[in-house]
């Protein structure tokens, strides 16, 4: 066995390997979500809450207690860090295309979670007992999707959402899908929405989301600076439009029945698209952050 | 395993931002890096804006990495090499009584 398989063998992939990204080499295509702009460069026409997904990064998930941290099996993470302001969104986005229809497989370990608040008290809804911490109700959310355009125009994006908290700083500890499309710059250009910066660009009003499955509570490890490498596997299948499954740790759920919106009319030059994104979204003024060890995506065609 | 060829990578730590007070960029953590360069671009500027280079051991706490100040009163783009830094970065600008500027900033590191 090589050292390559070695890494592979977190995984559990389908028989077409489409991209496996360790980030101890470079950022493997993730990269910073934009919005569009006019046809001339003018950055000031893109949408407010489009224009501020910050650049990944990567991590040595070093902390100011314990210094470096590492990863799963390497040096070096994609770090998403939101801004400390609430409801400010990080992304990492990778864009594919298909060359087929067929099952689709997103795998990755991560770690999550908000920023140390050193020497000063933030407005938490779970107190310090020496188990539980504050920072623990400083997470928001995150989530993992596509954006995915077949067959004509046809355009859909499979979402799902591990929701820490709500937007009060509860815990809620649930997963969640939209039963909406993702508003499009295309979208505000024809005067169908106007987001202010901060809002949930994925879905943006809280009502257009839905539970499924039973709440599951992470491994969260007590204090801000401890991580911890959870693994996820989510299947979808682009022949059907359909979600499949999603598997955390040792807990697997039946999507099938979980919807997934297309939009109602029918975009051009997105022929074939296969786009994946994660993204954190932190719910109070304290930076979130959501590491990736490693990422594989893989597909049955 | 190898690495016959370098490494770069460049973050777009502000875009178009208007600045009328003194504010720092988020925190960038390039611990791969062994050199790094920021570029800023004022698209506008009204009055003098002065940047400096903070480091940071945690991204919690910074300190200025050097003297060196670098200021820009008129649109254009100025550049300034970073070395021998932990791993967190941050420019620190500092916005003269008055001034204002509308800002792209660079953060490009090279390992």
């Amino acid at each position: 066995m090589n050292v390559n398989e070695t890494a592979l063998s977190k995984y559990n992939p389908l028989p077409r390997v489409l991209c496996f990204d360790t980030f101890d080499t470079t950022t493997h295509g993730w990269t910073e979500l934009l919005g569009n702009y006019d046809g001339r460069g003018d950055l000031d026409t893109v949408d407010d809450h489009m224009r501020d997904f910050r650049p990944p990064q990567l991590s040595s998930c070093s902390f100011f207690d314990v210094g470096t941290h590492g990863t799963l099996s390497g040096n070096y993470a994609l770090k998403l860090a939101t801004r400390p302001y609430p409801g400010h969104t990080a992304t990492g986005i990778r864009r594919l295309t298909m060359a087929g229809r067929g099952r689709v497989r997103i795998e990755t370990h991560f770690a999550f979670k908000a920023e140390a608040t050193v020497g000063h008290e933030a407005p938490a809804s779970v107190a310090w007992d020496g188990n539980r911490h504050p920072s623990e109700a400083q997470f928001g959310a995150f989530t993992v999707a596509t954006d995915i355009c077949s067959d004509g125009g046809v355009r859909y994006h499979n979402v799902i959402r591990y929701q820490n908290t709500n937007l009060d700083g509860e815990m809620t500890n649930r997963w969640m899908y939209p039963v909406v499309p993702e508003p499009t710059p295309r979208d505000h250009q024809e005067g169908k929405f106007a987001l202010p910066y901060a809002a949930d660009f994925t879905a943006p009003d809280p009502d257009d989301w839905r539970t499924f499955g039973e709440p599951l509570e992470m491994c969260v490890n007590e204090v801000p600076t401890k991580i911890n490498w959870h693994y996820l596997r989510w299947d979808i299948d682009t022949s059907t439009r359909s979600n499949v499954e999603l598997q955390l740790n040792d807990r697997v759920m039946d999507m099938r029945d979980v919807p997934v919106p297309l939009y109602p009319d029918r975009y051009g030059t997105l022929d074939n698209l296969l786009n994946f994104y994660f993204s954190v979204r932190t719910h109070c003024g304290i930076r979130n952050f959501l590491f990736l060890d490693s990422i594989l995506i893989s597909v049955d065609w | 395993m190898r690495h016959d060829m370098r490494s770069t990578m460049t973050a777009v730590l502000e875009r178009n931002t208007v600045v009328r007070e003194d504010f720092a960029t988020e925190p960038y953590e390039l611990p791969w890096a062994q050199e790094a360069r920021f570029f800023v671009q004022a698209l506008e500027v009204d009055g003098p804006l002065t940047f400096r280079t903070e480091i940071s051991p945690d991204g919690l706490h910074w300190c200025p990495l050097d003297d060196a100040e670098h200021g820009i009163d008129s649109p254009g783009l100025i550049s300034w090499p970073v070395h021998a830094f932990g791993q967190w970065l941050r420019v620190r600008c500092t916005v003269g009584p008055g001034a204002a500027g509308k800002l792209r900033i660079y953060l490009v590191g090279k390992g």
